[in-house]
């Protein structure tokens, strides 16, 4: 056995007296010194020796506390205990937590926009829906109009086309052109016409040859703000070899199965 | 204060007084009352021997018990029997509140203060149950002479320390050690033999 040994041997017969408390104070100091150094040996004989000491508790006589005792020591820890418990003191009324309401209030702020974005697009779409109907209509009327003119330059450029004068009873009226093919319709033109009164309108006649034959409504006319107009009736009423005069009068708007009024432009068709 | 701390010689096993103490850490009450219906008659036992008086006994009851519901931590689950370490809180605190009343504080507050932080549970530790070790400890104790018991009993249900002992039996010095040494080893080997 060396010195070191010699040592820790010594030491190891107070070990039990040092877990019971019981060494003076040079020996206590010499023992914790002594642990203190990390002796493995010994500190595992500490831990036995302190194990031991605590099954002398078994020797006290048998005895209970009161029950007031357990009464206010379990009042005391339930106390505690729920105290520990956040959530349900800070927030005893509230059974939605607060992070839900930021939920809410975030979708209803999404719905009023939404509500407004869908109010903005429907406007939106619903001028641009009439901006191209009208775009439509200018495009339908401009076709409409380029075919006319289409129409009407056929029927004054055809050879077999007749150009017919109208003048007026009065010599103050300008005298109307009109054209007719027998194939390709009737065009009847004019200048400088003031514009008949309200809710009236010019309307071309067809004046038979045949005796006794009334005169054939055709189409009415209005001249435009600059006192011009272009009639084209693609379908005259009747034949213009049959027909011996065109007659313009003003009749009520929408026109009359017969004239109400004497004929303001005559035009006589000449035979070809 | 209260630095002992047990190791288990089997720390895979998970007594049901640890598994309390571990719902003692999430605030657990119902942990709390079950640990104390469990331990509290032997460790009021323990401070009312050592103090001799009830209603100072029921105090520091209450204050081992609060600093175990509020301070768990300081039991280490993983490393050592629940008992052990209350019991050892228990007679600290009841020596503590003697030394006040008796003020012979000098040599128990260095002595507390030194406990060291692990305390190893020999093999045997747990294959007897509360009664049958209480029953078995007296008769050990009982098979020492009295003046050992005496002399063993002073140290732990009062905190003499051998030269107050010696004083206190009238017998020499190196005496008082030999009984209390030849007494604890008795006491571990019958503890090993009934186990």
């Amino acid at each position: 056995m060396n010195g070191s040994d010699q040592v820790r041997d010594d030491f190891r017969e107070l070990i039990e007296a040092y877990a019971l408390g019981a060494l003076d104070p040079e020996e206590r100091a010499a023992v914790a010194a002594h642990l203190a150094t990390g002796c493995a040996e010994c500190a595992a004989a500490l831990g036995e020796a302190q194990w031991l000491v605590s099954q002398l508790a078994y020797l006290a006589p048998d005895s209970a506390p009161s029950g007031m005792l357990r009464g206010r020591l379990l009042k005391t820890v339930r106390e505690e205990a729920a105290a520990s418990k956040p959530s349900a003191s800070a927030w005893p009324k509230s059974v939605i937590p607060a992070w839900m309401w930021g939920a809410v209030a975030a979708m209803l702020l999404f719905a009023l926009y939404n509500a407004y974005e869908l109010r903005v697009t429907t406007d939106t779409i619903r001028r641009t829906r009439a901006e191209l109907e009208k775009q439509i209509q200018l495009q339908q009327e401009s076709a409409r109009k380029l075919a006319v003119a289409r129409h009407e330059a056929l029927i004054l450029s055809d050879p077999k086309s007749v150009k017919i004068a109208m003048p007026a009873a009065s010599k103050d009226l300008p005298v109307l052109q009109a054209t007719w093919n027998p194939e390709l319709g009737l065009v009847v033109s004019g200048q400088k016409l003031a514009a008949p009164g309200a809710k009236r309108a010019l309307q071309l006649w067809l004046i038979p040859k045949a005796a006794g034959a009334k005169p054939l409504p055709s189409l009415t006319l209005r001249p435009d703000q600059d006192g011009q107009f272009d009639l084209l009736v693609a379908s005259p009423p009747g034949q213009l070899s049959g027909t011996k005069a065109l007659a313009i009068t003003e009749e009520p708007e929408g026109g009359s199965p017969q004239p109400t009024t004497t004929p303001i432009w005559v035009g006589v068709v000449a035979g070809k | 204060m209260f630095l002992a701390v047990f190791t288990p010689s089997d720390s895979s096993k998970v007594s049901p007084d640890a598994a309390l103490a571990r719902r003692l850490l999430q605030r657990d009450g119902s942990a709390f009352e079950e640990l104390y219906d469990r331990h509290s008659r032997l460790v009021y036992a323990l401070v009312l021997r050592i103090l001799q008086q009830a209603a100072t006994a029921e105090e520091v009851v209450q204050d081992v018990f609060l600093q175990l519901w509020r301070n768990t931590t300081q039991y280490d689950v993983s490393r050592g029997s629940f008992v052990p370490w209350l019991l050892a809180m228990a007679r600290n605190r009841a020596l503590d509140q003697l030394r006040l009343k008796s003020e012979r504080q000098r040599r128990r507050e260095d002595q507390t203060d030194e406990l060291p932080p692990v305390v190893t549970i020999p093999d045997f530790e747990g294959s007897l149950d509360e009664k049958r070790r209480a029953v078995r400890v007296r008769e050990l104790m009982g098979s020492l002479n009295p003046q050992q018991q005496r002399a063993i009993e002073l140290a732990y249900f009062e905190g003499l320390s051998h030269s107050e002992i010696a004083i206190a039996l009238k017998e020499p010095l190196g005496t008082v050690k030999s009984w209390i040494r030849n007494g604890l080893l008795r006491l571990k080997e019958g503890l090993q033999r009934a186990s």
